[in-house]
């Protein structure tokens, strides 16, 4: 088993561009630091209509009304930088906001990743060939490549992006590492609820049992954190 | 004041409205109605037990639900439907103050 940089082709310089704009890296880390409520939040106005920050923040009185932290605290500065962020990133538009979307949660999975493992192992966009496999088209977002125990990522903003295509990319690859007699780890991250992601790996019949899912409510495990209340 | 349970009603009769433009999406009408199955019965049971509480509604929670209420039917486009499915109940579950999922 062996990890490759992907192939350079238009798409991957089109979206190089995206993942390098710099509200990707400034949403990333205002989510890496944020409580599941303000993920919510984010994720609320990254999908949503409204361009008003008072429609948003009457939406969610637990981070901006009478009962949420104060204004000047750390938590309701953070509240009030998501949302400017999450608004600046739906303010690009139908077509490319989906892309920032994406570009977000793989960025969101590196640093939480950076927590738990030294960040010169890990990598974005990368292959994993295996002898005599013929490669993946798709790379993998991130990959930590520690020798011994390797992971694989795959980052969703929604549960609607999990498929059978998917599903079995990652379960191939841990397959073919454990026939070289290496261990991978393929995992599932999606910025989405468990709850809706269960809905839709229910009809699936691509195998999955090998496959770690990693959710909104769940995503500071990738720091190696347990998850805290959701609200 | 509406009580809890009446304000809840009020956002699962929004995913009904979500359902409909997201079943649209021929490949995904099954998907688009279990999630409606699965988040109705969580925000009910939430409803349920604040009723069954003699909860009142916190500060701001009626106006929050009714904003979020009306951006999930300022959707129009049936994928961005299909992503309010799933983000409107757990908009809705923090601005109670429950787990979001």
């Amino acid at each position: 088993m062996r990890f490759q940089d992907a192939a350079k082709d238009a798409r991957a310089v089109v979206y190089a561009g995206i993942q390098a704009d710099p509200l990707v890296a400034r949403t990333a880390a205002f989510l890496a630091d944020a409580t599941p409520a303000q993920r919510v939040l984010a994720r609320a106005v990254m999908n949503g209509e409204s361009t008003s920050p008072e429609a948003w923040r009457s939406m969610f009185p637990t981070l901006f009304g009478e009962a949420a932290p104060a204004p000047g605290t750390s938590e309701r500065d953070r509240s009030e930088a998501l949302l400017d962020a999450s608004l600046a990133v739906a303010g690009r538009g139908d077509q490319v906001r989906s892309q920032f979307r994406g570009a977000i949660v793989e960025a969101l999975a590196e640093l939480l990743l950076a927590r738990r493992v030294p960040a010169g192992a890990i990598r974005r966009e990368r292959r994993i060939l295996f002898d005599g496999v013929p490669a993946e088209i798709h790379p993998y977002d991130v990959t930590v490549e520690t020798p011994g125990a390797a992971e694989a990522y795959d980052c969703k903003w929604g549960a609607r992006g999990i498929s059978a295509d998917v599903l079995h990319q990652l379960d191939d690859a841990r397959e073919h590492a454990a026939a070289e007699g290496e261990r991978l780890l393929p995992v599932l991250v999606v910025f989405d609820a468990r709850r809706s992601c269960e809905v839709r790996l229910a009809r699936q019949t691509a195998p999955r049992t090998g496959t770690r899912l990693v959710t909104l409510e769940t995503l500071d495990r990738l720091a190696g954190r347990r998850a805290e209340a959701a609200s | 004041m509406t009580d809890v349970p009446a304000l809840i009603e009020s956002v699962v009769a929004a995913l009904g409205r979500l359902v409909a433009l997201g079943e649209t999406i021929e490949d995904e009408w099954t998907y688009v109605h279990d999630l409606e199955t699965v988040w109705a019965a969580r925000l009910r049971a939430v409803a349920a037990g604040g009723a069954a509480a003699g909860v009142r509604p916190a500060p701001g929670l009626e106006a929050a639900l009714d904003r979020l209420v009306a951006e999930a039917d300022m959707v129009t486009d049936p994928h961005r439907a299909i992503d309010w499915l799933s983000t409107l109940p757990q908009a809705t579950l923090v601005a109670l103050g429950e787990a979001a999922w």
